[in-house]
């Protein structure tokens, strides 16, 4: 079997699915489409037309007198409405605010308050309009702020002729190297505006930031929006979910009425049909991201590091299609894999003052991109490492279910996710190679909870990001364990003494993983300060700090976890309790006794 | 009776448990989101946070200014006699932003220095806009003779929740109508699932009318949005969210799932497989809350004031509208179903 032949075979599956896909493609779907596309088109074109959407029209009513100078402003203002100028109104609660003879009534309610803080500002708003059309420019703005960002680190002091004349022209380089990751609007420039003692100050400043205003009035200033990666997250991952979406639904009609046995019984071996019908929609998200990376203005680097989350998307989508029973499933399965990316890719941006953890999301990638920033190769690495490893790994343990005993059936998914883990496993080495291997999975888990828990009370949140990270960990190192055990070829360890072995390997396994993340890490990205709980929780101890510690409480909550797995379900559940107990004082202490 | 077994198959898969797990997860992020970016844009919601403004320039200026700066809530200044040591301090993350005032021209000139480094930028730039403004209306007061319109006086500061607009234009429509999506969802799988597997036939078999089976599948899945939309009021409740008008809330909700739903069952029966019915549904339901929203009695904005309680008996006119709408949908599908043929 030569590798041409493979390749041909690849390429014709791929052929296969293309054709089918439009054969699919009647008349009648292309009608239905088409007045979905016709009826998408007008309301884009209407909303142009019609000033936009404004789900918050009208929530709030302001009694103004029809000759009272405040009516202008609430008029204008889409969420305020007119009423009559009557304080009874307020009274019996048909409106929030009543300006009469001057004074104003404002409901003693939250709705009220909220009333009155949305008038203020519609006013605000109404005198800048006001004063804008004045003739006298020095007596309407008297005050002109020119709003500077400087990066601290470039230790450019005050010096009073430094940078003098040209600071005010163009945009400043970098000068950090791309280790302040401003988080500022897609096109921000990340200026370093140089020296602070610039005697003039004209025109020509504005276009400098991307985020803030200068050379204006301090009510034209807008603060730069801190979530880019969110924006960009969206502008890349909802096209991908309707590439997503028709692949599931491929990969899973092959599975009802015995479709795909056809090509199984063909000399094509799983690895090659997985691959072929892969191909076509591996094309449209690359396709996709290159559209939409042109969109947004970035560049190939863009494209390399959107790329690995669409191939977690895909390869998330490809499993959940192999374990799922029903499209049903499948779809829930999709959704709820295409809010967490989201999250994944989303949430660390948040955390940009700690940059290495910031750097785990691809997406901060893109922002350095857009910024006209470098990243180095080891940065590129760390970012989208994780995404590649997390597609990579959940394809093989799709493909490892693509053979007829599992492709027919219908399992419960959890049964079928333990069916997949124990085809890849091969002996009792396996318990440590594939710990090592769930680390970005536990990661991406961890990341999640942390973006879950943020809107908690501080108190609160801590010991419950502790247990839930334990527990992340602790299923993390056992779980395939438990499914070799049971379901796959190490039936035969099942006594405490294989339990331990099985439970060791698991722990040493997963600390090596665990450290071979933080070796990159400190290798790869200059020394910065990591934020400390955040780095804990997730098991980033610093280096060179407590390095037996965490190898004995890994090997030991796996062996306690193990021991419970030899045991069945119920011993299982029993043993992952008791490790996720010890595994979350441990971290407790550990931090308390840190910090 | 088809309705229990949709509702039982449901169960039994775990589905509706992990779709309220969806949910749940996008409502915490997005108010996740929401107290993140708020918090940002008005710190003063944040309690025992100060942003630390060295002032330095001529000295008149500098007074006004500081007197401005101090006025305003979360603000702590420092005056600084020359430019060289504010900057040192600035360096030294002893100040969160520079500020220096100077006359020229007749107007004050305000050179303002923010660190570019991260979220932190932007509190400290709210924060430092919120002074200038202020500072900005007191030398405005000064030369007011010289202009041709007063500026009206600014109503009083309301001390309120940044978060509370939100909660009702965002994060409530969010969660009556993600149900009522998901619902319309289920019922393009349902169907198609039973066309390709070719069972629609047997309950063809079974001694049900094509309208039977239509019945059952959509009924179950538009009778689950209004059950879920009641459970997240009832949480919003104890979260200290008043939602006003709620039946009239439930009866909009339930209206514009059967609309999903029917739209759903319609395109799943049209289409030829579920990839392009799934597709189509998504788009269409994207472009009918999208196009509505445009609307001044679009769902969303709707449901914002109904529960906010800021709408008179003529909303109850617009509801029974939906309602009437949604049920002559339905009436249609159902005939248009009884005439072809299903399978």
């Amino acid at each position: 079997m030569s590798g041409r032949d493979r390749l041909a075979r690849t390429l014709r599956i791929a052929r296969w699915e293309v054709s089918r896909s439009a054969d699919t493609l009647d008349r009648t779907t292309v009608v239905v489409f088409l007045v979905a596309l016709l009826a998408a088109g007008t309301v884009v074109a209407t909303g142009a037309a019609g000033g936009g959407v404004a789900p918050d029209r009208d929530i709030y009513r302001i009694g103004v007198a029809p000759d009272s100078a405040y009516r202008a402003p609430v008029e204008d203002t889409a969420p305020l409405r007119l009423v009559a100028a009557d304080p009874g109104l307020v009274a019996s609660s048909r409106a929030e605010v009543v300006v009469a003879d001057g004074e104003v009534v404002v409901a003693d309610s939250a709705k009220g308050r909220a009333a009155l803080a949305a008038f203020r500002s519609a006013v605000r708003e109404h005198n800048l309009a006001l004063m804008s059309a004045e003739a006298n420019r020095s007596a309407a703005f008297p005050v002109v702020v020119d709003l500077r960002y400087v990066s601290r680190d470039t230790g450019a002091l005050a010096g009073t002729g430094a940078g003098s004349g040209t600071t005010t022209g163009s945009g400043g380089t970098d000068g950090s190297g791309g280790t302040d990751e401003s988080g500022g609007a897609a096109g921000d420039d990340g200026d370093d505006g140089g020296a602070f003692a610039v005697p003039d100050l004209g025109a020509g400043t504005a276009d400098l930031f991307g985020g803030g205003t200068s050379g204006g009035s301090p009510a034209e200033i807008s603060p730069p929006f801190p979530f880019a990666s969110l924006v960009l997250a969206f502008a890349f991952l909802v096209p991908m979910n309707f590439v997503v979406q028709a692949y599931g639904s491929t990969m899973l009609e092959e599975r009802i009425g015995r479709r795909g046995e056809l090509l199984l019984v063909s000399p094509a071996t799983p690895g090659e049909i997985v691959a072929g019908k892969t191909l076509p929609y591996l094309g449209a998200m690359v396709g996709l991201v290159v559209a939409v990376a042109a969109l947004v203005g970035g560049g190939a680097l863009s494209v390399a590091a959107v790329l690995p989350i669409a191939l977690t998307f895909l390869g998330a989508t490809f499993a959940t299609a192999m374990f799922a029973r029903s499209f049903k499933e499948l779809t829930f399965v999709t959704v709820s894999v295409s809010v967490f990316l989201t999250a994944y890719a989303f949430v660390p941006a948040i955390f940009t003052n700690v940059t290495p953890v910031a750097l785990i999301s691809p997406l901060t990638v893109v922002v350095r991109d857009l910024q006209g920033g470098s990243v180095s190769v080891a940065e590129y690495l760390f970012s989208t490492g994780p995404a590649y490893l997390v597609g990579a790994s959940l394809f093989v343990l799709g493909v490892g279910v693509y053979r007829e005993e599992d492709l027919f059936t219908q399992r419960p998914v959890p049964l079928k996710l333990l069916d997949a883990l124990a085809a890849r496993i091969a002996g009792r080495r396996s318990a440590a190679t594939l710990a090592v291997l769930s680390i970005p999975f536990v990661l991406l888990a961890e990341l999640l909870a942390l973006a879950l828990l943020f809107a908690l009370p501080r108190e609160a949140a801590l010991p419950v990001l502790f247990v839930v990270v334990a527990g992340i960990e602790e299923v993390a190192k056992s779980l395939h364990v438990y499914a070799g055990l049971h379901e796959g070829p190490l039936g035969d360890d099942r006594t405490t003494r294989g339990a331990l072995v099985l439970g060791g390997l698991a722990g040493l396994g997963f600390f090596v993983g665990e450290k071979l993340f933080v070796v990159i890490q400190a290798v790869g990205l200059t020394a910065v300060p990591l934020g400390e709980a955040t780095a804990a929780t997730a098991g980033v101890l610093p280096v060179g700090a407590l390095l037996v510690a965490p190898l004995a409480l890994h090997v030991v909550t796996a062996s306690v976890s193990a021991l419970g797995a030899v045991r069945g379900p119920r011993g299982y559940a029993a043993g992952l309790a008791a490790a996720v107990t010890l595994h979350a004082g441990y971290n407790l202490a550990v931090v308390t006794s840190l910090g | 009776m088809l309705a229990r077994r949709e509702i039982a198959s449901l169960r039994a898969e775990k589905t509706i448990v992990l779709a309220l797990l969806i949910q749940l997860f996008v409502a915490a992020f997005s108010s996740f989101l929401v107290v993140g970016l708020v918090s940002l844009y008005d710190p003063g919601s944040v309690e025992g946070y100060t942003v630390d403004v060295g002032i330095v320039g001529d000295e008149s200026s500098v007074a006004d200014l500081r007197a401005a700066v101090e006025e305003t809530r979360g603000l702590d200044t420092r005056t600084y006699d020359d430019a060289a040591p504010a900057r040192e301090a600035f360096d030294r993350n002893e100040l969160d932003a520079v500020v220096r005032a100077e006359q020229t021209g007749g107007r004050t000139t305000v050179t303002a220095l923010v660190p570019d480094s991260d979220v932190r930028t932007t509190v400290v730039v709210v924060q430092l806009r919120d002074a200038l403004r202020a500072y900005e209306r007191a030398e405005r007061a000064e030369r007011s003779e010289h202009l041709s319109a007063e500026p009206l006086a600014l109503p009083p500061e309301g001390r309120s929740s940044p978060y509370y607009g939100f909660t009702y234009t965002v994060l409530l429509p969010l969660l009556l109508f993600l149900p009522v999506f998901i619902g319309g969802s289920i019922v393009v799988d349902s169907v198609t699932e039973e066309r390709e597997r070719g069972t629609l036939e047997l309950l063809r078999a079974a001694p049900l009318s094509a309208a039977d089976i239509v019945d059952g599948k959509t009924l179950a899945a538009a009778g689950l949005a209004p059950v879920q939309a009641a459970l997240w009021v009832g949480l919003l409740e104890l979260n200290g969210t008043s939602v006003a008008n709620l039946p009239l809330v439930l009866v909009l909700v339930a209206a514009l799932s059967t609309v999903v739903v029917t739209l759903g069952a319609a395109l799943a029966l049209v289409a030829a497989e579920r990839r392009v019915a799934q597709l189509s549904y998504s788009l269409g339901t994207l472009v009918l809350f999208g196009g509505t929203t445009l609307h001044e009695d679009g769902p969303v904005g709707l449901a914002a004031r109904l529960a906010l309680g800021s709408v008179g008996p003529e909303a109850t006119l617009v509801v029974a509208g939906y309602a009437v709408a949604a049920v002559a949908g339905y009436a249609v599908l159902r005939r248009a179903v009884c005439r072809v043929d299903l399978g």
